[in-house]
């Protein structure tokens, strides 16, 4: 059977597409094994397909990356066939982007980490009184009166006394692990439910500008929004208007709940600066252009490669170059023609499935051999790890000053030194301040956008190469972008206008994949090493550090003790 | 979404794995027709809690979507779940998805009455956009069945 690439990435509607085996000797993680144990053979989909509808098909891939998977394949297409979007579509996927960004951050930290760091019963021990003298304490947001959270506490009483604990059924409430005071928890709880409402009011952002949501539209050459101050029928100055209120509040929201609620938090957990670091090594692409997708010196998260925490050098990246990005095979379920120990870049990428994993159901996996559906994707040889702390770090070892801002902050708020990043609490504070650095950046793309309409640019995209008679007969072009989760591009080789080859390299491939033919392991693996596990019936450990990284799936922890006995089977939370 | 319609009819899957996006294709075959005005088709995709408002801002919400409950495929069942430990295993389109935004609705004090049309498939087929027959055939039978549901709230609230 002939197939093209997993991804992991989304499509978590079955259990089971992330699996880590872990081995626990004396309380801490020895060793560790990252698997995803789902193909999806995405790209057999495309291929033969028109290359500017491409971006509907990978859309659909997963529900909360919608809006990247179709980025980085309209910016794939564009730039295999040297197309540049006009200034007013640029700014609109800014915008559309940094309202993708809000809303997974905060989803992710209220929704799905808080539960590894808050513990929800034991919230209902607070003292509302000096519940609120702590919110007011830490920010100025206004629901915070004894009233407000002794209702709220009422409410979870009885939800939690009727035996109905919904979305809190599957923690370890009570774990030794859990620090924080009741308090706190008590206002990660009542925040919880305030992000729950909130993150309805930003994704509108997205049936705006992209006509619906979920799966909103994208078209190769701009956007397929009609544009103009005076609009009847299109977005107008009064459905900008609205945008601009969007956005006001969601930085509003972010500055005084998100960011005080994480130093907060993270004040009780310290000892996670020291702790699930794992490579030390970093990649980002760069993303959100200002002056056009081939300027990267414009973009305002900027691209680079740090290696072994060594934050005084930054490398550059050319993902265009054979040697540079390569997915290698030799622990994963395919077969390359030219040998599985061979690394390829992504335009030459092959598929092909050569499942020699056991029969499921089973209790292990052999990982001496062939372990997983992932590739492994090297830069330059490294393994490296993608994400928020990649970007952070990345954008503060370039010197930028809004990144030197941000951290510098944080970490004399904390009072840990800039070492303490590289570490799980890191990744998790790096993933807040990011999104604190992107609310102002959306601020700044819809000025922009406002600024260029009022001057009379309505253009929203550039066609005079759409139509297929204008292409070459061969071209091939790489689409990049800066999810949520991390680095992600898409690669497309188009010949007689149609998709010939067409590879995802998705950031939890990067950070969730095997090992290579050297048998170093990937960002997953390296950052559980270490990590101590009190109870391994209930590894609230482990789960800190895998889901510092926001993986997109379900994901399944399986634990064996020295003797590689099967312990638990925990399924994670959310 | 702004919207003035009562009931939303929700088709929840994957398009890109065969009989999984069986709620999807049944709301996209309703798009096509002409339904009461207070009656609003969504296709949810893979989304889970980015379709809180679409919820939300409805008095009852029908949802369609597939299920792996070893039942033969094409099996349709009507579930009036009271707790979302009564959706099926298979309804959990993300990390934090449908059943989530369900429990924080519940939270909220803002559950809408919600019917859950069930789809038996028998496997998800990765690199499949089509339906296999056996769940293609019943399309028809699964309209009928969330029809009959939808003339019921309809004449109930007319009555009332």
């Amino acid at each position: 059977m002939s197939a093209n690439r997993i991804v992991i990435d989304p499509i978590t509607r079955i259990e089971g597409h992330l699996r880590i085996e872990a081995e626990i000797q004396n309380g801490k993680v020895t060793d560790s094994y990252s698997s995803g144990t789902m193909v999806r053979l995405l790209e057999e989909i495309l291929k033969g397909r028109d290359p500017r509808d491409a971006w509907a098909f990978v859309g659909r891939v997963c529900g909360v990356c919608t809006t990247v998977h179709s980025l980085a394949s309209v910016r794939s297409v564009e730039d295999a066939l040297d197309i540049v979007v006009p200034p007013n579509a640029e700014m609109v996927r800014n915008i559309m982007f940094c309202t993708q960004y809000m809303h997974d951050h905060v989803v992710h930290f209220y929704h799905l980490h808080a539960m590894d760091w808050v513990d929800v019963v034991n919230a209902l021990k607070a003292d509302p009184k000096k519940t609120s003298e702590l919110a007011q304490s830490i920010s100025n947001w206004p629901k915070s009166s004894p009233g407000y959270f002794s209702d709220l506490q009422k409410r979870i009483g009885r939800f939690v006394e009727s035996g109905q604990l919904g979305i809190f059924a599957n923690g370890y409430w009570g774990h030794p692990a859990y620090k924080l005071p009741p308090e706190v928890n008590l206002i990660g709880l009542a925040h919880y439910l305030e992000a729950l409402e909130w993150q309805k009011e930003i994704v509108r952002i997205h049936a705006i500008f992209g006509g619906k949501n979920p799966h909103p539209n994208f078209l190769v050459g701009g956007m397929a929004c009609a544009i103009g101050l005076d609009d009847a029928s299109g977005i107008n100055a009064e459905r900008l208007a609205y945008v601009d209120q969007l956005l006001r509040e969601a930085k509003t929201f972010v500055e005084q709940v998100y960011i005080p609620d994480l130093l907060a938090i993270a004040s009780f957990y310290k000892d996670w600066g020291a702790i699930g670091g794992g490579l030390g090594s970093y990649l980002a692409y760069g993303d959100l252009p200002v002056n056009g997708y081939r300027d990267e010196s414009s973009f305002k998260f900027p691209s680079g490669v740090i290696l072994n925490k060594d934050i005084s050098k930054v490398y550059d990246v050319d993902l265009r170059k054979d040697e540079e990005v390569q997915e290698f095979v030799q622990r994963s379920w395919y077969k390359y023609e030219g040998g599985d120990d061979k690394g390829l870049h992504p335009w030459k990428g092959e598929t092909v499935l050569n499942y020699t994993g056991p029969k499921p159901p089973y209790e292990h996996l052999n990982v001496e051999e062939k372990y997983s559906f992932l590739k492994t994707p090297r830069w330059n040889g490294n393994a490296v790890e993608v994400g928020p702390l990649a970007r952070v770090l990345v954008g503060y070892a370039r010197g930028r000053e809004d990144f030197k801002e941000v951290v510098d902050a944080a970490l004399s708020k904390l009072e840990v030194p800039v070492t303490a990043l590289f570490s799980t609490l890191g990744r998790t504070a790096a993933r807040g301040l990011e999104t604190a650095l992107v609310a102002g950046w959306a601020r700044e793309f819809y000025d922009m956008l406002i600024t260029n309409l009022k001057n009379g640019d309505d253009r929203m995209a550039a066609m005079e190469k759409f139509d297929p008679k204008t292409w070459p007969a061969q071209a091939q072009g790489v689409g990049h972008t800066e999810a949520p989760r991390g680095a992600l591009a898409h690669w497309i080789v188009i010949e007689d206008q149609k998709i010939n080859n067409y590879q995802l390299v998705v950031p939890t491939t990067w950070n969730a994949s095997p090992r290579d033919p050297e048998g170093k392991s990937s960002a997953y693996e390296a950052a559980l090493l270490d990590t101590p596990v009190a109870n391994p019936e209930q590894p609230v450990e482990i789960l800190r550090t895998i889901h510092s990284f926001d993986p997109c799936m379900a994901c399944a922890v399986h634990l064996y003790d020295e003797e590689g006995q099967h312990l638990s089977r925990v399924q994670a939370l959310g | 979404m702004k919207t003035n319609a009562d009931i939303l009819i929700l088709g929840i899957g994957n398009l890109l794995m065969g009989d999984e996006g069986v709620g999807v294709h049944f709301a996209d075959s309703l798009l096509k027709e002409s339904l009461p005005p207070d009656v609003e088709v969504l296709d949810g995709g893979t989304a889970g809690i980015q379709l809180m408002e679409a919820i939300e801002s409805h008095r009852h919400v029908l949802i369609v979507d597939a299920t792996l409950d070893g039942l033969p495929a094409g099996t349709i069942r009507e579930i009036k779940p009271r707790f979302t430990s009564d959706y099926p295993a298979a309804m959990s389109t993300h990390d934090i998805g449908l059943k989530d935004l369900i429990s924080g609705l519940t939270l909220l004090g803002r559950q809408p009455e919600i019917f859950l049309f069930v789809v038996s498939i028998d496997k998800v087929q990765p690199l499949e956009i089509g339906l296999s027959p056996a769940v293609d055939a019943v399309l028809g039978d699964i309209k009928e069945k969330v029809f009959q549901r939808m003339e019921k709230i309809r004449s109930e609230n007319s009555e009332g």
